[in-house]
């Protein structure tokens, strides 16, 4: 802990003694684990779009081309809507069941503690686990579990995950099921928060319950709820996962996603990856959820504030 | 805090010079090339990395394997060999090849073997290959896939050279009302039978691969059967009359007669483990698949049929293909030795030497592992019905029940696998039959154009 | 009828006031001690069992409507209603997955809701655990989790002692480092990160396959650093200060003053380190080849298509039991850290 004076030489022994040294020693795993494994990487990423990698030689510049060959990639447009649909339909399904879910929680009495183990309990269940299990739930068999399930109310069979149509929201669905229960603890978490005052003050206002849910308790929330929006949109632009596992981007590509694209370029060609395609790719994205960032936080404090 | 101007500098260029240098000093190639000749001394040491079984092979397999690696250990008492699962799938390979995880002697499609050798990845094997007897033998169609520019061979043809079939489900006819002695000729029959298995037993009676580049071969392989062809030299041709006929077969099936079941997502493990599972009745894929059936799917002997696939029109093939040994180009001079012997022990010479054929037949049924699968020859006929004799005694695959294969494909037209960006053209394919199998109203003639225009692409980068 | 205003200042100071209520029962509370106060210093209603941490304040339901009829029927078939929800959608499937587990192949195919129309199948347990290995998967999982739950809390502590306790003059430069690369997606690291493995720095030969090549990089986590930074801000400075009048060195300072007041959240890193590692999915696949390597969530998917279902499902029942296990028994660290990590990213 040393305030330095400005631009005055300290010899090393002096520095060394000052706790100059130490602070080095201390900070050595995380230069070293994030100067190798991040920053690098980062502007590795940067530079390598603008190369052609093949590891057998030393990478060539290419300049925009790696740009170029990705845009104007026939599968691009498809993967770039895919994206947004499961976006928008996790925003549709998955962003207001955490929350309603919570706000009903958080007016239980007694067994708060057994309805957030519930809903969270899905989320502890490994990823890949849900997805293996739900891609079994989901078999286009006349006896696969939900097609039992919606027999039972006379529902015909569905064929889920072989259907172009249905891929993409069988998808989303198990993907709200694994997630939401975190959403729900972290709105559980904010709702404590809520000051008594505000519900005393408009209950002597006459609001009945439901005005005051809409009146204190939304507004409360609202820094919360307009962080897990973005972070939601952040997140499921770059779904991964679920495409992969279950459909590898099928049927016929209707469940292919950036990220299974990116994917794809590096590790999926039998010869060689496109590493320079790859990372073409993913700056391209990363410069886009930047921008959408910066757009959504200047527009929501310009929001908040008026 | 304020801090000196001077202070942030250094400790800027200090953070970013401590990632760079500790980048810029990248590992040098460790290849150590020591030793010019191109026989193994019998004293030096030799650890071989080789590829081994499909993961999830059975341990009786994994012991006759191991058994195996026995017998070559005690032969050639320098040489230690470890073995290690792999499945080779289009989509994983090339990571395996970049990450250097691929043991030092490991198998490769024909159809990759040029660009890895354009690529340096595998070794020039041409002086360790002379020592071996037989050298001057093979089928010159299939060593050419393997040979460099400049006439050197560099992968070694040596299983699984395959003709495709027509695997089907014996019991599942006999349920339908059908004889399983008598099975499809034309593609009409095909889809007559396929019409009962599914009426008669609620199984699926057709299906299709169509995942991970296994789509574009199967339908590379319909085509080849009706008489067209995928590549004509540097340009794709996927939008020919053929293939939309593959795609209409597919297409009447699937969506008029329902005979598909309801998967439509099979890779090659996938389908094989649903066939053993007596979920589907006909299906095609490498003449050789019997054996994985056997040591991975637990099939019922008795249920499984092979067949021709159905050839109808001029210029009309059966698609052959194959799996080459390649050596890592990162083995140092005494592992080539070493793999030389090791290839000729564990692939070759069973079928040029009668002793090794019985050797090898005998360890085999010893862990119950299937003898006798019929492959296409990767010397002569001649050789190759020599070698079928050698090991009739122990032969424990039903081949009765693969006649109508076994005496058809020597006479009939092989047709090789697109020579350029194979596995491009194929995965440019899969999403046309996943889309025909899923989509009732797809537009066959919308999507061969689309996909056309993808395999072109990886046709013209692949140079 | 107008209500009082909401508080002035943008949502995100919402967010943050929001998160210091949250910050501050949550790390000074142990595990289940009975709260006393909330963080707005009102009184908790009194309980005579352990409370849920979620209690607090009043709700937006009075006391005097939950002794009203009406309201209080409403809000309890509501509650009902929600819970055979949660249960039937939350706790359903993996009812189901444990009844899978132990029936035969055949009966799943076939009726998969039937309630063991043809008895149990034991041996599905036994073959997953043996012939399939999973015994060998799991542990690789373990080792995984273990080495990486230990980067993460070196780098994270050393990390935030110096940005904290130490603060050099570059400091500053290194947090704002660190800070920015939150907001740089994962998938930009990715194949740099990969060819970073194939031919690391100083090494020389590739990490493939060695569990290196998972451990180090999961280091570089910018939310630990955060995390442990804001933590260690909390603490006070004249611990420290007595400290060092007392001639601790800053080495010392660290391993037994700083170390030991940090266990809440060190429990809350252990406990993200640990998820993070059992559910990574990508990157293991990527640099570990070696099937005898993979964890669970590596091997799983590849070796669907070569194991009979019910071994299948089975072994799918016995990797998700463990983690299940491990949150029934830390529920209120889990908790916490759940919320209190959405509330710190904002």
């Amino acid at each position: 802990m040393s305030a330095t004076g400005a631009g005055r030489r300290r010899s090393p022994v002096t520095w060394a003694k000052r706790g100059g040294l130490s602070s080095v020693v201390f900070a050595l795993p995380v230069l070293v684990v994030f100067g190798v494994f991040s920053w690098w990487p980062i502007v590795r990423s940067v530079v390598m779009s603008f190369q052609k990698t093949n590891l057998v030689g030393s990478p060539r510049w290419v300049g925009w081309h790696n740009f170029v060959f990705v845009l104007t990639d026939p599968d691009l447009p498809t993967a770039i809507r895919n994206t947004l649909y499961f976006a928008l339909l996790a925003l549709v399904i998955g962003y207001p069941v955490p929350l309603v879910t919570a706000v009903l929680i958080s007016s239980v009495r007694r067994y708060k503690g057994l309805y957030s183990v519930l809903a969270y309990l899905p989320v502890v269940v490994p990823p890949v686990v849900a997805v293996l299990l739900w891609k079994f739930f989901y078999d286009g068999s006349a006896q696969g579990v939900f097609n039992t399930i919606l027999r039972w109310v006379g529902l015909g069979p569905y064929s889920w995950l072989s259907s172009p149509s249905l891929a993409m929201p069988s998808l989303v669905i198990e993907a709200t099921w694994a997630a939401a229960g975190g959403t729900v603890i972290i709105y559980l978490a904010a709702l404590i928060g809520v000051p008594d005052e505000l519900y005393d003050a408009a209950e002597v206002d006459g609001a009945g319950i439901w005005q005051r849910v809409w009146h204190v308790t939304m507004p409360q929330l609202r820094g919360v709820l307009l962080i897990t929006f973005i972070l939601q949109i952040i997140g499921t632009v770059q779904v991964f996962l679920e495409p992969y596992l279950f459909t590898d981007g099928g049927p016929a590509n209707a469940t292919l996603t950036i990220l299974l694209m990116i994917y794809n370029y590096a590790f999926a060609r039998s010869l060689g990856g496109n590493y320079g395609a790859a990372t073409a790719l993913s700056v391209m994205l990363a410069a886009f959820l930047a921008v959408l960032s910066l757009v959504y936080f200047k527009l929501t404090s310009r929001w908040s504030k008026s | 805090m304020k801090y000196s101007r001077t202070t942030l500098a250094f400790a800027i260029v200090g953070v970013l010079a401590l990632s760079g240098t500790l980048v810029a000093c990248s590992s040098g190639d460790k290849n150590n090339n020591s030793g010019s000749s191109t026989t193994l001394d019998p004293n030096t040491k030799v650890t071989l990395n080789v590829v081994g079984l499909l993961p999830g092979s059975k341990p009786e397999a994994q012991q006759a394997l191991a058994d195996l690696v026995t017998q070559f250990q005690t032969a050639n008492p320098n040489i230690t060999v470890k073995t290690h699962d792999y499945e080779w799938k289009a989509t994983t390979f090339a990571a395996d090849l970049a990450g250097g995880t691929l043991p030092t002697v490991f198998e490769i499609p024909f159809t990759d073997a040029k660009t890895l050798i354009a690529n340096q990845q595998i070794s020039d094997m041409q002086a360790y290959l002379s020592q071996l007897s037989y050298a001057s033998s093979f089928n010159k169609n299939l060593l050419q896939y393997g040979q460099g520019d400049n006439g050197d061979v560099y992968a070694i043809p040596a299983k699984s050279v395959y003709a495709i079939g027509l695997h089907y489900n014996r019991d599942l006819f006999t349920q339908a009302g059908l004889d399983p002695s008598k099975p499809p000729t034309t593609w009409d029959e095909v889809r007559a039978d396929a019409k009962a298995i599914a009426t008669k037993t609620g199984q699926a009676g057709f299906a299709q691969m169509s995942q991970d580049a296994t789509g574009g071969w199967q339908l590379t392989v319909d085509t080849y059967a009706r008489g067209g062809r995928m590549e004509d030299g540097k340009k794709a041709t996927l939008t020919n009359d053929a293939t939309k006929a593959a795609l209409q077969f597919l297409k009447d099936l699937r969506w008029t007669d329902n005979s598909m079941g309801a998967n439509f997502s099979y890779d090659w493990s996938g389908i094989n483990q649903a066939f053993a599972a007596g979920k589907i009745g006909m299906y095609t894929s490498g003449q050789d698949v019997y054996t994985s059936l056997v040591q991975t799917n637990n099939i019922n002997p008795k249920s499984y049929g092979l067949t021709m696939i159905p050839l109808s029109g001029g210029d009309s093939g059966v698609l052959g293909g194959g799996t080459m040994a390649a050596v890592s180009s990162k083995a140092t001079n005494n592992e080539k030795a070493a793999a030389v012997k090791w290839i000729d022990f564990y692939y070759l010479s069973k079928y040029t030497n009668q002793a090794a054929a019985v050797k090898n037949a005998q360890t085999q049924v010893a862990s119950k592992q299937p003898v006798g699968t019929p492959e296409l020859p990767i010397f002569s006929q001649a050789q190759y019905q020599q070698y079928e004799d050698w090991i009739k005694p122990y032969v424990n695959v039903p081949l009765d029940q693969m006649t109508t294969f076994t005496s058809n494909v020597f006479s009939a037209k092989l047709v090789n696998e697109p020579a350029v960006a194979t596995q491009d053209v194929y995965k440019s394919l899969d999403p046309v039959v996943q889309a025909v199998l899923t989509n009732k109203d797809a537009n066959i003639d919308q999507l061969l154009s689309d996909a056309n225009s993808k395999a072109q692409r990886a046709i013209d980068s692949a140079g | 009828m107008t209500f009082p205003p909401t508080s002035g200042g943008s949502g995100r100071a919402t967010a943050g006031r929001a998160a210091t209520d949250v910050a501050t029962p949550a790390v000074e509370r142990l595990p289940g001690a009975a709260p006393t106060s909330s963080a707005a210093g009102l009184p908790l209603p009194i309980r005579k069992r352990r409370a849920s941490q979620f209690d607090g304040g009043r709700g937006y339901v009075s006391e005097q409507e939950w002794r009203s009829r009406g309201v209080s029927t409403t809000m309890k078939t509501l509650h009902l209603i929600l819970l055979v929800l949660l249960v039937v959608v939350g706790v359903g499937p993996m009812l189901l997955l444990a009844k899978f587990a132990v029936t035969p192949t055949q009966d799943i195919i076939r009726s998969p809701l039937a309630v063991f129309p043809h008895g149990m199948r034991w041996q599905n347990i036994s073959e997953a655990w043996n012939d399939v290995q999973i015994s060998r998967y799991f542990l690789n999982t373990i080792w995984l989790a273990a080495g990486s739950w230990f980067v993460q809390v070196l780098v994270a502590t050393t990390g935030g002692y110096v940005l904290s306790v130490l603060r050099p003059a570059w400091g500053r430069i290194v947090n704002g480092l660190v800070i920015a690369t939150l907001f740089v997606p994962s998938v930009v690291l990715l194949v740099p990160l990969y060819l970073t493995i194939l031919n690391p720095p100083v090494v020389g030969t590739s990490l493939i396959n060695s569990f290196f090549a998972v451990w180090l990089p999961s280091g570089a986590s910018a939310f630990n650093v955060v995390l442990v930074t804001r933590f260690f801000d909390s603490l006070p400075r004249e611990v420290f200060e007595a400290a060092k009048v007392d001639g601790a060195s800053s080495y010392r300072l660290f391993w037994s003053v700083v170390l030991p007041m940090s266990k809440p959240i060190l429990g809350v890193v252990s406990v993200f380190a640990t998820i993070a590692s059992w559910k990574d999915f990508l990157w293991p696949m990527l640099v570990l080849k070696d099937p005898s390597k993979q964890p669970l969530s590596v091997r799983l998917p590849a070796i669907a298509s070569q194991t009979d279902l019910g071994v299948f499902l089975a072994s799918l029942a016995i990797s998700t039991l463990i983690p299940v296990v491990f949150f029934l028994i830390f529920q209120r660290l889990f908790l916490s850290g759940a919320g209190l990590g959405g509330a710190v990213k904002g």
